[in-house]
C-alpha cells in the first residue's frame, strides 16, 4: 500500500479544489454550537478534523433518516416507480469506528437481498477515514475494532508532525487525490503506529470481544436487563445516534394536492415501544428490560455471530445521549461482570 | 434524483421494495371483520407455496403483509382472508372488483409438503390461523394420495368467527378427512358443537399414531406454547411439530429488524419452522 503525505495547507488547498470542480458532493466535519457534525462543505475553512466525536455518524448518507423508495400517484398501483438519490459524494475525516461501521452496515444491505437504493450510494461513495486527534470520554472504540475500516476506507489518514500521512487504500481513493499534491512520505507502516494511537480511550469492554457471544448466550437472565430496562425511557436516542443500528420503518406520505404520494424509509429503533407490535396489538418485547436485552443481543451476539465482527464499534454516543445513563455498552458488562447472581428471565 | 440519472432504469429495475401490480376479481365477506379476496397478478401467477406471505400495498396508504391462503397454482390468481385491523387492511376492504392493489413477494419460508408425504397429517389452527394453514390443507386434499389420515383441528373464540364455514361444511362431508372443531365461548343455544380451547380437542383423538404423524400448528402467539404441551402428552417429538409464528413483517427481505425474533429474521428464516430447529430461541414461543 502507497503512503504518501500531504501539509495541512496543501491538503485544504485539495479539498477547496475539489469543491470548486463539483465532480462530487464533498462532505466533512464542522463544529456547529459546541458540537461536530458531518455536513457538506462549502469550503474548507469549515473542515473542522480536530474533533472528538460528531453527533451522528456518516451512516445518514447512505441510510438517510428519511429516505425517498417510491413515487406513485395515490389509488393508481400501475404508477409504482422506484427513485433514489445517488449523487456522488466524498466524505472527509471519518474515525476508523465509523468506517468499521459503514463496513457492517455494507454486509446488512448487501447479502441476501440486496438493497440497491443503499448500495448505489454506497457505490457513489468516497470514504477518507482519519485516526482520531481527539479524546471522547465515552469511546472504547479500540476495545472493539479490528481491521474493518480498511475494508470500505479508500484513503486512511493520520496526522504526523503537522503533516496528513496518507494509506493509499483503494484505487477508487488513489484516482481521487492524483491532481492533489501528495508526495511519497518514506514511512512504512509501523512508522504510523504511534500516531495512529495517539489517543488513548480511558474505556474498555471489560471481556474480550470475541468471547461476548457466548457470554451474553449464557446470560439472558442476568439482572442486569431488568435492572437497566426499569431505568430506560424507550426515548429510542440510543438507537438513533448508533452507526451500527439500521432498522427501519416504511410509510406512506401523500401530497397536500392529494397528486401524489411518496413511500418512505424512515429510521426506526427497536427500544421503541411498538417496535414489535403486531396488527392485533400483540408486542413481542413489551418488556422494557426485554427490548435492552435485545439491543445489547443484536450488538453483542446476533451481528458478531453472523458477520464475525462485533455489532458495536465503541463511538459512546449511545453513552452520551442516553438521559438515563444506561445505555453504553461498557457500563452495561461492567454490570454484568460486577453482579454474576441469576436473575428474572425478563 | 436517479429517475433522471442514468440509474433511474436500474433502480426501476433492481429495487426489492417495488410493488408488481394485481388485480382483485373477487371477493366475499366471511365475519365482520374479516373478507376473502381474490387477486389475479398481471401476466405470471405468483409461485408461491404453502404457507408464504406477500406484501400487499395500497398506493397512498402503505404496505401490510399477508398471509396467502390458496394452494400453489400455475393460474394467475391467488387468495386471501385479511382481517379489517388497520389503514392498509381496511383499504383492502374497500377496494372494488377491479381495483388494482400492488404486491411484492412471495417471501418467506413454506410448509414443507414433501417431507410430509406418506405421513398423517394433524392440523391443529386457531382463529385467523386458519388462513395460511388453508393453503397445505388444500394442498394436501389435491393431492390426497400422497398423505395418510388428515386430521384438521380448528378453534375460534366464538361461532361468528369462524372462517371459509362453506369449505368447513365439506370437510366434515368428506370420509378422508376427520375435522373437529370448537369455540372458546358461545352464547346460550348458539352453538351445538364443542365449546373449549382448542387444546381441548386434542384428548378427543383417538389413534394418533405421534412416530407417523406431523402436526402443523398454525394459530395466535398465545395457543402455541400450549398446543406443544398437549402435543407432548400425546408423544409427539418435536421434530414432528411444525409451527407458522406471526411477527411484525415489514419489508419481507431480512433488512428493517420488525420481525426479528433472537438472531432470526422470521420473514425469511420463517414463518414457518421445525418447532425442533427454533425451541432453543428465547423470543420463539
Amino acid at each position: 500500500m502507497e503512503i504518501l503525505k500531504i501539509s495541512e495547507n496543501d491538503f485544504l488547498s485539495f479539498i477547496d479544489k475539489k469543491i470548486d470542480e463539483k465532480n462530487e458532493k464533498m462532505i466533512g466535519v464542522v463544529k456547529k454550537g459546541s458540537h461536530f457534525i458531518f455536513d457538506e462543505l462549502e469550503s474548507s475553512e469549515n473542515l473542522a478534523l480536530n474533533y472528538d466525536v460528531t453527533m451522528l455518524p456518516p451512516k445518514k448518507y447512505f441510510q438517510p433518516p428519511k429516505e425517498l423508495l417510491l413515487k406513485y400517484k395515490p389509488g393508481d398501483a400501475e404508477s409504482y416507480r422506484a427513485v433514489n438519490s445517488c449523487d456522488p459524494m466524498a466524505i472527509v475525516g471519518i474515525h476508523y469506528y465509523d468506517l468499521a461501521a459503514i463496513y457492517m452496515m455494507d454486509r446488512a444491505f448487501s447479502e441476501g437481498e440486496r438493497d440497491e437504493h443503499y448500495m448505489r450510494k454506497r457505490e457513489n461513495s468516497i470514504l477518507i477515514g482519519l485516526y482520531p486527534t481527539k479524546y471522547f470520554k465515552y469511546r472504547f472504540a479500540k476495545s472493539v475494532v479490528r481491521d474493518q475500516a480498511y475494508k470500505v476506507a479508500d484513503l486512511m489518514m493520520v496526522k504526523m508532525n503537522g503533516d496528513y500521512v496518507v494509506e493509499v487504500v483503494s484505487e477508487k481513493g488513489k484516482d481521487f487525490i492524483k491532481d492533489g499534491n501528495f508526495v511519497e512520505s518514506g514511512y512504512s507502516l509501523q512508522d504510523l503506529d504511534e500516531a495512529k494511537n495517539s489517543v488513548k480511550d480511558d474505556q474498555k469492554i471489560p471481556i474480550p470481544v470475541e468471547l461476548i457471544p457466548d457470554y451474553l448466550g449464557k446470560n439472558h437472565a442476568h439482572p442486569v436487563w431488568e435492572t437497566f430496562g426499569e431505568k430506560c425511557f424507550s426515548c429510542g436516542s440510543c438507537v438513533l445516534v448508533c452507526p451500527t443500528c439500521y432498522c427501519f420503518d416504511v410509510r406512506d406520505e401523500v401530497e397536500l394536492d392529494l397528486a401524489d404520494g411518496k413511500r418512505i424509509r424512515v429510521w426506526d429503533g427497536c427500544m421503541l415501544e411498538d417496535f414489535a407490535t403486531c396488527a392485533d396489538g400483540h408486542n413481542f418485547r413489551k418488556e422494557k428490560g426485554q427490548r435492552f436485552r435485545h439491543r445489547i443481543y443484536r450488538k453483542g451476539k446476533h451481528l458478531p455471530e453472523k458477520y464475525h465482527y462485533f455489532g458495536c464499534v465503541g463511538c459512546g454516543r449511545c453513552q452520551y445521549v442516553c438521559s438515563a445513563d444506561i445505555a453504553g455498552p461498557v457500563k452495561v458488562f461492567k454490570y454484568m461482570e460486577e453482579n454474576k447472581q441469576g436473575g428474572k428471565n425478563v | 434524483m436517479c429517475e433522471d440519472c442514468t440509474c433511474g432504469e436500474e433502480i426501476q429495475k433492481n429495487s426489492i421494495y417495488l410493488p408488481e401490480v394485481a388485480e382483485l376479481v373477487s371477493k366475499k365477506k366471511m365475519t365482520d371483520i374479516d373478507s376473502f379476496f381474490e387477486f389475479e397478478l398481471k401476466g405470471r401467477s405468483l409461485g408461491h407455496l404453502p404457507g408464504q406471505f406477500a406484501e400487499i400495498s395500497i398506493p397512498g396508504i402503505g404496505e401490510a403483509p399477508i398471509s396467502i391462503s390458496s394452494p400453489p397454482s400455475d393460474e394467475n390468481t391467488f387468495e386471501m382472508v385479511i382481517r379489517n385491523i388497520g389503514t392498509v387492511t381496511n383499504a383492502i376492504h374497500n377496494l372494488n372488483i377491479g381495483d388494482k392493489i400492488g404486491i411484492r413477494g412471495p417471501f418467506g419460508t413454506s410448509f414443507p409438503m414433501n417431507n410430509l408425504k406418506g405421513k398423517n397429517l394433524l392440523f391443529v389452527t386457531g382463529g385467523i390461523g386458519l388462513v395460511p394453514a388453508r393453503s397445505a390443507i388444500l394442498y394436501a386434499l389435491q393431492n390426497r394420495a400422497d398423505y395418510k389420515d388428515i386430521t384438521i383441528l380448528f378453534g375460534c373464540k366464538e361461532p361468528a368467527q369462524r372462517l371459509f364455514t362453506d369449505e368447513i361444511e365439506e370437510w366434515k362431508n368428506r370420509n378422508d378427512v376427520n375435522f373437529i372443531e370448537t369455540v372458546d365461548i358461545c352464547e346460550e343455544g348458539e352453538w351445538d358443537g364443542n365449546v373449549g380451547v382448542i387444546t381441548t380437542l386434542l384428548p378427543k383423538l383417538k389413534n394418533i399414531d405421534p412416530l407417523e404423524t406431523y402436526a402443523i400448528v398454525v394459530g395466535p402467539p398465545i395457543m402455541y406454547k400450549y398446543v406443544i404441551m398437549g402435543l407432548h402428552d400425546m408423544d409427539f417429538s418435536d421434530k414432528k411439530i411444525i409451527v407458522s409464528l406471526e411477527r411484525r413483517m415489514k419489508c419481507g427481505v431480512g433488512k428493517c429488524g420488525h420481525c426479528q425474533m433472537d438472531n432470526i429474521y422470521v420473514c425469511q428464516d420463517g414463518a414457518v419452522f421445525y418447532y425442533d430447529d427454533i425451541k432453543h430461541l428465547k423470543e420463539a414461543i
